[in-house]
């Protein structure tokens, strides 16, 4: 057998020697399959590898609730992306907050409820900006930089407000509006800190820092009323106890609800759940689509093999003559349909992650390349090798020796 | 010696049903000595190819037996009917079927690559073959650039080379005009001393000088059988060959 393995790997080089251009448009056909497959999976594994590195700079030691729905995760996130109120279906409270900074291995906890409101002063008004109304606590948890000014204190949440990068540009015309007033719901407030500008939009708060306003939450309940809570971030003393703790929160927070689940604790890589299911999604359409343009290849494949298969209908039959069986027959085509698609599967390997190499030239992400990547697109190379060389190889193979010497070409 | 390689007992070979049947071979017994050099003639559609085709295992018959060395191959699987063709049987047709793609010394190693031979091994034996029909010179042309004379040789070079048990032969002169047929025809007397088993069918009566039995079949039956050598006077091989079966390939 090992024998003939190298005499069917021979006779498949050469006849795909002999119709270089045949088989070379064969190979393309499969190769842009393949390129296409590769430049999806390095993309969206750089955007996974991006929300990672995200997750690692707020450290492991972070533990977040978040309301949940009942429905299934793909549902919910692309209800979350269409509906424009998705921040009414909230359950958890401000309250929550502090009773979960009352479990022990809590150091801290701040809610994030955000809202969008109308805020005005003098000169400006932005009709639709993001408040986030929070503790002080937040400032602790959150590394963030401040450009002017500083976070707010216990002493002046009642009064004082930050603002991201952007907004003071639109609202004061300049970068440094410390100690000047807005408006807000009828009332005033001095703008205490300004935020450094933030470069990379993803964060797992969903917040675009640079277009926010953050005031105390109980201010922006007084003022708006029945504000729900989007977010609780809570951090641990120890890391070690990261899933014990996420246990106790989950058990104070089912007795507070009087048994509902209607709220995720997550820790850890479940962190960046929402971002990297939508992530899926939209990599999973990416590649049926991407697929069907690998069909298409293999079915050129198929073509090109039905074709040598007829075109060589005499050679078969003077090979079943001088002793090949139909198994040997039908190896012989396999390995030619085999080797196109393989070198086929080379060909795209290479031209997809030029492709994905000139993607990254012009947009954010930077080519992800694993050894996974190349471990799905050499399975699915013989995949389509197998899959479209049976067809034709059976063909071949079945064919009868007498009226096969009988052909002439 | 004298021992039988082939006996065929009631060989029927049928095509259609009902109205439309009809008979290439109608209980057709033929018993094929080791040495014989047979020559089947008769009219077209007598059955003469349908025969070779059988005795070849490239068809089946309808019913009947086939003893091959001993061994009732009619029935067994086709892979082992290839392994069969590949080890004991050797071809030449009418239309000497060289593959046009390969070189002639890669046409006559062949059959070697389906007995599974490593390659250095079959390019010797072909090579060894091709010299004995004065082809040495020619092992790297295609067979298109050989005359017709020089395929037919290259042809029978392959039949060989596996050392078979027994050569079929369908009009191999057939296509070749009568000085070439003659050098052809030699060439197979040549291998015939040497103690081969040659089964040939033809249409040409002055070819008969060769054989050693001729066969005139008439509607898929023997019409006439004539020996003309004595069985005791058979050429026979120096060395009946006791093929090695101890490297038998698993399947």
């Amino acid at each position: 057998m090992a024998m003939l393995f190298r005499t069917h790997l021979k006779l498949a080089r050469t006849s795909i020697k002999e119709n270089r251009t045949r088989s070379f448009l064969t190979c393309l056909g499969i190769a842009i399959g393949i390129a296409s497959i590769i430049l999806i999976l390095s993309l969206t594994g750089s955007i996974s590898k991006l929300i990672s590195s995200e997750l690692e700079s707020i450290g492991s030691d972070l533990i977040v609730v978040r309301p949940s729905s009942t429905k299934d995760g793909i549902t919910s996130v692309i209800e979350e992306l269409t509906s424009s109120n998705s921040f009414e279906r909230s359950t958890l409270k401000v309250e929550d907050t502090k009773s979960i900074s009352e479990i022990e291995q809590v150091t801290v906890a701040a809610p994030i409820a955000l809202s969008v409101n109308t805020i005005t002063n003098e000169d400006n008004t932005v009709a639709s900006a993001t408040i986030l109304g929070t503790t002080t606590d937040f400032f602790t948890m959150e590394p963030l930089a401040f450009r002017y000014g500083t976070a707010l204190s216990e002493k002046n949440k009642e009064t004082s407000v930050v603002i991201g990068h952007m907004l003071s540009l639109y609202l004061f015309n300049t970068s440094n509006p410390v100690g000047r007033t807005l408006n807000f719901h009828g009332q005033r407030f001095i703008v205490v800190g300004v935020l450094e500008e933030v470069t990379d939009s993803i964060n797992f708060n969903n917040i675009d820092y640079n277009n926010i306003l953050i005031m105390d939450v109980n201010v922006l309940n007084d003022l708006i009323g029945s504000l729900q809570v989007q977010q609780i971030n809570a951090k641990v003393a120890n890391t070690s106890e990261l899933a014990s703790t996420a246990e106790a929160i989950q058990k104070l927070l089912l007795e507070q609800h009087s048994g509902d689940t209607n709220f995720t604790v997550s820790y850890g890589d479940a962190i960046a759940h929402p971002a990297s299911s939508l992530l899926n999604i939209i990599s999973g359409m990416l590649a049926i689509v991407a697929s069907v343009s690998l069909v298409v290849g293999g079915i050129g494949v198929m073509n090109i093999m039905l074709v040598s298969v007829a075109e060589r209908t005499h050679e078969i039959g003077i090979r079943k003559a001088v002793g090949a069986s139909s198994r040997n027959i039908l190896m012989q085509f396999m390995f030619e349909s085999l080797i196109m698609s393989i070198l086929g599967g080379i060909m795209g390997i290479i031209l997809g992650y030029i492709l994905a190499f000139f993607a990254s030239s012009i947009t954010p992400f930077a080519p992800y390349i694993s050894w996974q990547i190349l471990l799905i697109v050499f399975a699915t190379t013989i995949g389509v090798g197998v899959i479209f060389g049976i067809y034709p190889a059976i063909k071949a193979a079945s064919k009868n020796p007498i009226d096969s010497l009988k052909h002439y070409r | 010696m004298n021992e039988e390689i082939i006996k065929i007992t009631g060989l029927t070979k049928r095509y259609g049903y009902g109205d439309a049947e009809s008979f290439a071979l109608k209980d057709f017994d033929l018993t094929i000595k080791r040495g014989e050099f047979i020559m089947i003639m008769g009219p077209s559609g007598c059955g003469k190819t349908t025969l070779l085709n059988i005795i070849g295992l490239l068809d089946r018959a309808t019913s009947g037996e086939y003893i091959l060395n001993d061994r009732n191959i009619a029935n067994i699987s086709s892979t082992r009917q290839a392994r069969i063709r590949a080890k004991k049987i050797g071809f030449i047709f009418q239309n000497y079927n060289l593959i046009d793609d390969l070189p002639i010394l890669e046409n006559v190693a062949l059959p070697l690559v389906y007995i599974g031979q490593p390659r250095t091994v079959r390019l010797k034996n072909a090579s060894e073959a091709l010299k004995r029909f004065h082809l040495g010179e020619k092992e790297y042309y295609y067979p298109w650039q050989l005359s017709g004379g020089q395929q037919q040789r290259a042809a029978i070079a392959r039949a060989i080379v596996s050392n078979p048990e027994i050569i079929l032969a369908d009009e191999p002169t057939g296509n070749l005009d009568s000085r070439t047929s003659y050098i052809v025809m030699d060439e197979l007397k040549k291998i015939h001393e040497e103690g081969n088993t040659i089964v040939m069918v033809t249409h040409n009566p002055s070819l008969t000088t060769y054989a050693t039995r001729v066969i005139n079949m008439l509607d898929g039956q023997i019409d006439t059988d004539i020996k003309t050598v004595d069985d005791k006077n058979l050429p026979q091989p120096i060395s009946v060959k006791k093929k090695k079966r101890s490297k038998r390939r698993k399947r």
